[in-house]
């Protein structure tokens, strides 16, 4: 036997010393008050007469010193809290790694979860460390603790880990790490070397979830698109799945469907051209068929790129043509304004054609054919006939057909901070970002009008980038939680819940750890995009399979409410305590 | 304690005297009846003339009638030996309870040397103490206070060893009044027997205190004997104070009951009840005083 939290030697002393103890001290405790009395031969005659009172006497008092021994021992294996004892190799470095997949979060037929049940084996395979190095990961966040013998770290890791998702990734590793246990129910197939211990969790549940749902164009050409749904029963018997989806606040569909065992159903919504961007699905499985194991993937969320109406203001001495253009998307409300009555705006975005405000904008601005500017640049040499060439992958720049543009006239506009992403044969810059967290700015070194813009489809794909880019990006929809890059300019991301998310800025890229579903607000440069995150997926909602074989060392079952097994002899020494106090009170024991 | 008793209780005190319930021989000349013929003032009886009598006792008014010598008798008016045991055991150390059985001391003392009895005070804890007889007449009746006052409570109690060495020596036969809480830890039943078997007309006055009959504790405690020392730890419940409670009235009952079968007086005196009450009201509703 080892114990978890001293030597072998020390924790068997402290147990035999607070045995010991609570023993004499039941023995010696605190002298009663001395009452003199004329003579005990009146007592003696009672002692004698109720020989059973005394008798009782002797009970109560064993009952009560077997109750102080055991609250004490009780007491000191919660705090040495000895395991079983470990072979001689196990001496060394233990990592313990937690499969954190959204499955873990199913819960069992005890009523805890995949995830209670590997806490508690994490638990207890920290506590049988024997004052080794330990070290806590998870496949969703790699190494979270250690490694290190402090088992106080240790417990406070594991008490903050919770079911979040994560990648089908290689196995945490820590250099120098003699044993490795793995807890996982085996829902993602994953390569395990065999030298890890796999403890699973793993207990067939039925679940319905939904494996999938999006916003897709319609493909009959209808302005709105479509929101397409698929739901999947994973249970052995038949069940009625209630499914809900809604546009915001509008339901658009509420449907029962009698889904037989294993089935899958798909369903498809049409979407109108207008309302909001946010689809939510939601399904409730019919209870009667089993429990539904997974709470997580009953929702899933989905957001209509270019749905939300966003303020365009065009400043420029002759705004018809831009206006035009802009008016064909309905989600743009369109402002024109004359370059002198420009009022700097504090929504949406702007298009500066031909000029520039003396002060840089507030927000996200399209800037075409923009003349010199202390905030942004002086123009360059102009090109006669250029040719675009150098397209990356930009999202202003993505699915610009080169081919057909035709730049009649080209002035190159040089600035600082200014990202060529575009360029002419001859390296006239043709269109250039620049992405603070302050403001995003596009700046295109032609002019429309200098474009066949009638013609060549690559201005419009240009401009709808550009206002996308500027005002409404689309980061799509995740389906696994976990870290996220976003743009280097991302400013602020907000959860689900309205909590911000804390963001780490690296370089050129900012990573942000999105763990629980739904739609996450991206805050960069003035605009506003959303990120999605399900859970629902096969392979993590198909709760009564895994694929875990041989490979299992062992099986972790049901245990009491999670609670390590120290917490039940604190409660036991409590419960112990409170009655021995109730009992004494009453005179029931001593 | 101050044992001196108003001057009205004194004078009620003097109307009073103890009741043997047998007659004794005394020594001296009082005004107790004897149960011979002597040289008293009441005329008892005739007997006839015998030589050698005193012949101022020849009736000589019957000789005139009936022409025989008679001799005209009288009752003898001798004093009454009164033996006082006073417990002074630890026992009765409680304050109230030994100022009590002093006090009933004092006043069967005083009304004792009234009537010209013989008082003997025998204080005894395990052992007979110095005895004392302060004379004859009320008057010594403050030697008697004194001696009261210097009393204190030492030591066990054992009563059939006091009144061994009570009878190891010669005494005329009397009232022994055995004033005491009888809590002997080798039983009061065959100390009485003992000193009736002397031929003493006995008098138990049992000395109590509300303290006696209930612990006043509940609770753990621990009872220690005031006369041994030995103390026992106890846990006294509800229903051990209640048992208690019936083994001191059982003891009490025990004493009368043993009283009652051998003919001796008997008498309660809680040391929470007024001297007075018990002297003038218990002591002659048990026939004690009259």
């Amino acid at each position: 036997m080892s114990f978890g939290t001293m030597a072998a030697w020390q924790a068997l002393a402290l147990i035999g010393v607070a045995g010991a103890a609570a023993a004499w001290i039941f023995l010696v405790k605190v002298r009663p008050p001395r009452v003199s009395v004329p003579s005990l031969l009146l007592w003696r005659r009672v002692f004698d007469k109720v020989r059973e009172l005394t008798w009782w006497e002797r009970v109560r008092r064993a009952v009560s010193l077997a109750a102080t021994v055991l609250i004490a021992v009780f007491l000191a294996l919660a705090v040495t809290r000895p395991g079983p004892r470990r072979g001689p190799a196990s001496e060394g470095r233990t990592l313990i790694i937690l499969d954190s997949s959204w499955s873990m979060a199913a819960l069992t037929s005890s009523g805890e979860t995949r995830w209670a049940r590997a806490v508690r084996q994490a638990r207890a395979l920290a506590a049988s460390s024997g004052g080794g190095d330990v070290a806590i990961a998870t496949t969703a966040d790699g190494l979270v603790e250690g490694p290190t013998a402090d088992m106080a770290l240790i417990e406070t890791a594991i008490d903050r880990l919770t079911p979040s998702g994560g990648d089908n990734v290689a196995l945490p590793s820590v250099p120098g790490t003699d044993h490795v246990h793995f807890l996982t129910d085996g829902a993602a197939a994953r390569s395990i070397d065999p030298a890890v211990t796999v403890h699973s969790v793993f207990e067939a549940a039925s679940n319905a979830a939904i494996v999938a749902f999006g916003a897709r164009p319609s493909p009959g050409g209808d302005a709105g698109g479509e929101a397409y749904l698929q739901v999947a029963n994973y249970a052995t018997t038949p069940r009625e799945v209630r499914i809900v989806v809604s546009r915001g606040s509008t339901v658009l569909s509420d449907q029962r469907v009698e889904m037989a065992a294993g089935e899958a159903v798909s369903q498809v919504v049409p979407l109108a051209a207008t309302g909001s961007a946010r689809l939510v699905a939601r399904i409730y499985a019919d209870e009667g068929a089993g429990a539904d194991g997974l709470a997580e993937d009953n929702e899933a969320v989905a957001w209509i790129d270019g749905a939300d109406a966003v303020d365009v203001t065009v400043v420029s001495e002759n705004p018809a043509a831009l206006a035009l253009l802009l008016q064909q998307d309905p989600s743009l409300k369109v402002t024109a304004v004359k370059p002198a009555a420009y009022v700097p705006v504090t929504s949406g975005i702007v298009v500066f054609d031909h000029w520039l405000p003396a002060e840089a904008p507030a927000r996200p601005s399209l800037v075409v054919g923009p003349p010199a500017a202390t905030w942004l640049g002086q123009p360059g040499a102009e090109e006669k006939s250029a040719r675009w060439i150098g397209i990356g992958t930009h999202p202003v720049v993505a699915g610009v057909d080169s081919l057909t543009l035709d730049l009649k006239r080209v002035r190159a506009f040089e600035g600082k901070d200014l990202v060529t992403v575009a360029k002419s044969e001859r390296g006239t810059p043709l269109v250039a970002i620049k992405d603070d967290r302050d403001r995003r700015i596009v700046v295109w070194s032609f002019s429309p009008a200098d474009a066949n813009l009638a013609f060549a489809p690559g201005i419009p794909v240009l401009f709808g980038n550009s206002i996308e880019w500027l005002a409404r990006p689309s980061y799509g929809v995740l389906r696994h939680s976990g870290p996220v890059q976003l743009p280097a300019s991302t400013a602020r991301v907000v959860s689900p819940t309205g909590k911000p998310v804390t963001i780490v800025h690296a370089g050129d890229r900012t990573v942000a750890r999105l763990t629980d579903p739904g739609l996450y607000l991206v805050e960069a440069g003035g605009s506003r995009g959303v990120v999605g995150v399900n859970v629902g997926d096969p392979e993590v909602s198909n709760l009564s399979r895994s694929s875990l074989s041989s490979a299992v060392t062992s099986r972790v079952g049901a245990g009491g409410a999670g609670w390590p097994w120290w917490m039940w002899a604190v409660l036991v020494a409590f419960v112990l305590v409170s009655a021995e106090w109730w009992t004494w009170q009453r005179r029931v024991t001593v | 304690m101050a044992l001196r008793f108003e001057d009205d209780f004194l004078r009620k005190l003097e109307y009073l005297h103890v009741v043997s319930k047998r007659a004794f021989v005394g020594q001296s000349r009082a005004d107790r009846l004897a149960p011979k013929r002597g040289r008293g003032l009441e005329f008892a009886d005739h007997r006839g003339y015998s030589p050698g009598d005193d012949f101022r006792h020849i009736d000589w008014k019957a000789y005139k009638r009936l022409g025989r010598l008679l001799l005209r008798l009288f009752d003898e008016e001798q004093d009454l030996p009164i033996y006082l045991f006073i417990d002074c055991s630890q026992s009765m150390r409680e304050a109230a309870k030994f100022d009590q059985a002093r006090k009933i001391a004092a006043a069967l003392c005083y009304i004792g040397l009234a009537h010209l009895d013989r008082v003997t005070m025998l204080p005894f804890d395990e052992k007979l103490g110095d005895e004392t007889q302060p004379g004859r007449g009320k008057g010594r009746i403050f030697r008697v206070f004194e001696l009261l006052e210097r009393m204190e409570t030492e030591g066990p109690t054992n009563l059939r060893d006091v009144f061994t060495q009570f009878a190891s020596r010669t005494r005329q036969q009397g009232l022994a009044v055995v004033i005491s809480d009888f809590l002997d830890p080798n039983g009061f039943e065959p100390a009485i027997k003992l000193l009736a078997s002397m031929g003493h007309d006995i008098f138990a006055v049992h000395v109590a205190s509300p303290a006696d009959s209930d612990p006043h504790a509940l609770g753990e405690v621990r009872f220690v004997d005031a006369e041994t020392g030995e103390f026992r730890d106890v846990d006294v419940t509800p229903a051990l104070a209640r048992a208690y409670a019936d083994a001191w009235k059982a003891h009490a009952e025990e004493l009368e009951r043993l009283c009652g079968r051998y003919n001796l007086g008997y008498v309660r005196a809680d040391a929470d009840q007024p001297f007075d009450e018990i002297i003038l009201k218990t002591f002659r509703k048990g026939r004690f005083l009259a």
